[in-house]
């Protein structure tokens, strides 16, 4: 695909418009936060319908200094999440950055990476300083290795998806006044920036679906709709924690995840999170329907 | 896991892959998991957690190598002994 991207006049102009976006936006994050010794117990560290717990009937035979401590210890698993999507994203991007199939983004991606590097940095302060830790990433690589011809376009829509699901989030903290300001600041500055990511994410994954769709067997593409369709839903379920359970003094935290999934409201609370995704992939082609499979 | 018989890990963790793959009638336990994809990346997290209740006790990620889950006997050797 050497010349792929480049025959993509919409995203040369694109990634244009972005490089542009990211100087004139630029700011140092180093300075810009505010970061308090503590932040109070006794209030939501998220906003309670982003709760994994929220409408559930578990939730409703939790104490409301309970469902405080799950918030933050759910919150901490929310960033340590990010860190460890931002380091996979990192890693993938400096891959293909200055190599001949990725000459057009190459200038755009010293950019992500840049940003990339310092939304992590602030996401990991947050974990450290108000929680003493980042939780484990428990992704394990454990598929046989394969460099087919969906490579790129597999790595590029997980990475969007993880970006779009994290913005679902970071867009409604970052308003929501019920909130510790520092919470609303880290929340509200991310999304700025993912609103760049997000543009040229949505991009090159259609770029790169469209090449798919000529090139590969539909059998071939329907392989692919499984496991993104099985990516977005282990990612909502990866929200929803036994290490942040047991955090938060949760009896038995296994039990508690297993219920969570099990109603009803965690199906609507996925399908709130998925929702501009799943149009996104409906839309290009990507995905025929929009019905998840079972547990991952 | 929820009350009724009382079943032996290693049964609970075969219950738990056919019931995740029902295109299989059995689990040899010297079948190989990960060629096989009985179990992959996607899936991994909540067979994870099944073996922490199974063993009460969190399996830290540093420790563990794919090679603990190839086979249903390398997972009884590693984490259910």
């Amino acid at each position: 695909m050497t010349d792929l991207l480049s025959s993509s006049d919409r995203l040369v102009t694109i990634l244009d418009r972005l490089v542009g976006m990211s100087k004139s936006d630029y700011y140092n994050p180093y300075e810009v936060f505010d970061w308090p010794e503590s932040l109070p117990e006794h209030q939501y560290w998220m906003s309670p319908e982003l709760m994994s717990t929220y409408g559930t009937e578990a939730a409703g035979e939790l104490s409301e200094a309970q469902l405080w401590a799950i918030s933050k210890w759910e919150s901490i698993n929310f960033y340590s999440l990010n860190v460890h999507g931002i380091r996979e994203l990192i890693v993938e991007i400096i891959q293909r950055i200055h190599t001949d199939e990725f000459r057009a983004s190459s200038e755009y991606f010293h950019h992500m990476i840049g940003e990339e590097n310092e939304h992590m940095w602030f996401f990991a302060t947050f974990c450290l300083k108000y929680g003493d830790k980042i939780y484990p990433n428990t992704a394990f690589q454990l598929d046989i290795e394969s460099a087919g011809p969906a490579a790129h376009f597999l790595v590029f829509a997980r990475l969007l998806l993880f970006e779009e699901i994290v913005d679902h989030f970071n867009s409604r903290m970052g308003t929501d006044d019920r909130l510790h300001e520092t919470i609303k600041q880290v929340n509200h500055i991310h999304h700025q920036d993912e609103s760049r990511h997000v543009a040229f994410g949505r991009q090159i994954v259609s770029v790169l679906h469209a090449d798919l769709r000529a090139r590969l067997s539909v059998a071939e593409l329907a392989d692919l709709e499984t496991y993104l369709k099985r990516y977005l839903r282990r990612s909502v379920e990866s929200l929803v924690s036994p290490a942040v359970f047991r955090d938060a003094g949760i009896p038995d935290p296994y039990a508690l995840r297993r219920r969570i999934l099990a109603d009803p409201a965690h199906g609507e609370y996925q399908a709130k999170i998925l929702k501009r995704s799943m149009r996104f992939l409906l839309n290009e082609g990507i995905l025929t329907d929009d019905v998840l499979p079972g547990p991952a | 896991m929820s009350g009724g018989d009382v079943k032996d890990p290693v049964t609970v963790v075969i219950d738990f892959l056919l019931a995740k793959r029902p295109d299989f009638e059995e689990i040899p336990r010297d079948l190989d998991l990960i060629e096989n994809r009985v179990l992959d990346s996607l899936g991994f997290v909540n067979f994870l957690y099944l073996l922490e209740e199974l063993t009460g006790r969190e399996i830290p990620m540093v420790d563990v190598a794919p090679e603990d889950f190839r086979t249903i006997d390398a997972i009884e050797a590693r984490f259910l002994r």
